[in-house]
């Protein structure tokens, strides 16, 4: 198949290990489905010690559950970005550990105390599953079947995410205070999950006309204000001045993109944010502090790729 | 040789088991599966696979999701209302798993 | 959480309280720091296969430790008291689920769990016919989820016995885990430790325990072409011990920075109670 073909037949889940696809589609999808992953990792490690740090039993076991299904996600899109034949699961978090492999900007900062919990577990969590549920109707049929795993699993991650920052609203004054000091921190951030508006934005195009993306960031990011804006307001969060966000009459919204930081944003897409690099050579030290283990049991296994279809797809 | 074969109805759908055939290889199987189990029922694609190479852990020897009590992982243990659409849609796909996880 | 109505609190005279909760402190703070222990391999296992299956067992020991410390709730504590507000010099749990991991020691995690599976198993089993009901009504529950950590275990100790490397780290996880094992028969106090017996609560003593799982563990890692550091006669003495032993309160320095991390949200919130999302066990 040729490229021209690919954007004619494309989709929702219309291309499977079995389809002879060009190069150019197949590393698109590894990229994004790379990224993906490679997020669901990171999100995870960034969460891992607040499953000790969590102030009761239930609490405890909800996170060490919900860090567990973030792993297994990676597990579902590793996958799915390894039947593209482009790269081995190896080969993807060797590039994770070495810096070379991407993931979302709010996985790079670190994470103090508890009242940030929400940021990620409710804010960032839901932007995700808004990201997708339309990820879904994607061209690359692995990736719509690990997504349909995937959702079924988040609702409770977001839920989860919620309870606590219900909790936390509806507290201690000291509670409420550092709520809104997270939130005035992480706003901005969360905001830029969705990436630069859609003129700025390098890789849209491409993945649209292949099918692998369905909706743009604009849509996206209006979608999440629509759904999570009259969240922030309901716990009573004051909704930082910057960035200045407009809502039209149709229900969209404009964001005043030179209120953000950009800057902070690209070096942190390039992995140079100095607390996000800490971060990666921390996740980079456990995983080759594990190497023996995989010497030891992987001597014949080979991970299989390319046209081959298997039972994991 | 016992091949199991599974089935996918339409491009995006998943493969589900739908039978075996008896073949002596890899490509015999194929050829008999795409008309036993191909001929009739929608097809877009078989996957065949030895049964010998098929591992199985049933209910009886394990218990699938534990004994002691994890509705933590459900979404249906945490009282949040109205959740944002997609919250909703995984709510209700996990509400209607955890009714049938309690009626096996 | 408070426990089932028929909770038989009541008919015991004092000595008969102290031996139950000794007995249920024994049981939940094991399994609670085991847990807390286990879950440090959270995004850090070998595969995210390995990953996501540790992470369960921890989920299922830290589900146990709830049920055991619900039954603590009939004697009037609560979760504050019994984890979150509770003095860290009175939890009774073996020395070696407090131990730390080194980074990467998946063989200390393997043979660890090992040990301290094959312990439950035998105390579980001492447990189903257990004079005090509420603790009798629990243990299948448990028992059904403790038969894949057992597997779980034998099956790594065997993958990584056939590597020479994973051989030698599994010969000093031993070297280092095994006396500290030994402190999972110990008795809380010896008097206390008479009663448990006495009235049944659980109807095998302590040394008798021990000897079985000895009979257990130790051909089974001699199985493996592992040393074990008993002597030839395979009697336990006082010396074999290590100087902490746990059950008694002592600790090691270890246990204080886990206690403070696993308390500080609660204390740095100024909590007070702690939030249940799950309905009482029964």
């Amino acid at each position: 198949m040729n490229i021209d073909e690919v954007k004619e037949r494309a989709g929702p889940r219309e291309f499977n290990p079995g389809d002879d696809l060009p190069e150019e589609y197949r590393k698109a999808a590894t990229r994004m489905i790379q990224f993906h992953a490679n997020s669901e990792i990171m999100g995870a490690y960034l969460e891992r010690p607040f499953i000790r740090q969590s102030p009761s039993i239930d609490r405890k076991l909800a996170f060490s559950a919900k860090v567990q299904d973030e792993i297994g996600h990676g597990q579902f899109l590793y996958r799915a970005a390894e039947s593209l034949g482009i790269k081995t699961r190896e080969e993807m978090l060797d590039e994770l550990a070495n810096g070379k492999g991407k993931f979302l900007n709010c996985f790079h900062y670190p994470m103090e105390n508890w009242a940030e919990i929400p940021m990620i577990a409710f804010f960032v969590d839901g932007a995700a599953m808004r990201r997708q549920a339309t990820l879904k109707r994607t061209s690359w049929e692995p990736y719509a079947h690990a997504m349909d795993k995937i959702c079924f699993e988040e609702g409770f991650h977001v839920k989860h995410g919620e309870s606590i920052m219900r909790e936390l609203a509806t507290g201690s004054k000291k509670e409420q205070e550092m709520l809104q000091d997270a939130f005035d921190e992480w706003w901005p951030r969360i905001i830029q999950f969705f990436g630069p508006s859609d003129d700025k934005s390098t890789h849209h195009d491409f993945a649209a006309e292949v099918g692998l993306k369905t909706m743009t960031n604009d849509e996206l990011r209006n979608a999440f204000l629509n759904q999570y804006l009259p969240k922030a307001r309901k716990y009573n969060l004051e909704i930082p001045d910057e960035p200045r966000i407009r809502e039209n009459d149709d229900g969209t919204f404009e964001i005043e993109e030179d209120d953000l930081d950009w800057d902070e944003f690209f070096t942190i897409a390039k992995n140079d944010y100095e607390p996000g690099v800490g971060q990666i050579e921390g996740r980079a030290n456990a995983q080759e502090a594990v190497e023996w283990v995989r010497d030891a049991i992987e001597g014949d296994d080979q991970p299989t790729a390319g046209h081959t279809p298997t039972a994991a797809d | 040789m016992i091949w199991e074969v599974f089935r996918q109805k339409k491009t995006g759908e998943y493969h589900t088991h739908c039978g075996n055939v008896h073949a002596p290889d890899r490509e015999m199987a194929k050829l008999f599966a795409q008309i036993q189990h191909g001929r009739r029922k929608p097809t877009n694609s078989l996957w065949v696979v030895p049964q010998e190479e098929v591992g199985e852990v049933d209910a009886e020897e394990t218990s699938f999701g534990g004994t002691t009590d994890k509705s933590y992982r459900w979404s249906t243990a945490y009282n949040i209302e109205p959740p944002a659409k997609e919250v909703e849609e995984s709510a209700n796909e996990q509400a209607e798993a955890e009714r049938q996880r309690g009626d096996s | 959480m408070s426990s089932t109505a028929a909770a038989p609190v009541e008919d015991l005279d004092d000595d008969q309280r102290e031996a139950v909760q000794h007995l249920l402190y024994r049981l939940g703070d094991d399994e609670f720091v085991a847990a807390e222990r286990y879950t440090e391999w959270q995004v850090r296992a070998p595969t995210l296969e390995s990953d996501l299956a540790l992470s369960n067992i921890a989920q299922d020991e830290l589900g146990h430790a709830r049920l055991w410390y619900d039954l603590l709730q009939d004697f009037g504590y609560d979760e504050p008291d019994l984890l979150f507000e509770r003095d860290p010099e009175t939890f009774r749990h073996s020395t070696m689920t407090e131990l730390p991991f080194e980074e990467g020691d998946w063989s200390d995690a393997i043979v660890r769990t090992y040990l301290y599976d094959v312990a439950e198993d035998l105390r579980l089993e001492a447990l189903e016919d257990s004079s005090y009901g509420p603790i009798r009504d629990r243990v299948g529950k448990i028992q059904s989820e403790e038969d894949y950590h057992l597997e779980h275990a034998e099956s790594w100790l065997d993958r990584l016995a056939s590597d020479d490397d994973g051989q030698r780290r599994l010969q000093e996880a031993v070297d280092r885990l095994f006396p500290y094992a030994l402190t999972l028969f110990e008795p809380t106090d010896p008097d206390v430790e008479a009663r448990i017996v006495d009235n049944e609560y659980r109807t095998e003593p302590l040394d008798e325990l021990g000897e079985e799982w000895l009979s257990n563990v130790v051909p089974k890692l001699e199985s493996y072409g592992l040393d074990v550091p008993i002597s030839e006669d395979g009697t336990i003495t006082s010396a074999d011990l290590p100087p902490e032993i746990g059950r008694d309160g002592n600790h090691m320095d270890d246990w204080e920075s886990l206690y403070d991390d696993f308390t500080q949200t609660y204390r740095d919130l100024g909590r007070t109670e702690a939030t249940t999302l799950m309905e009482d066990p029964s």
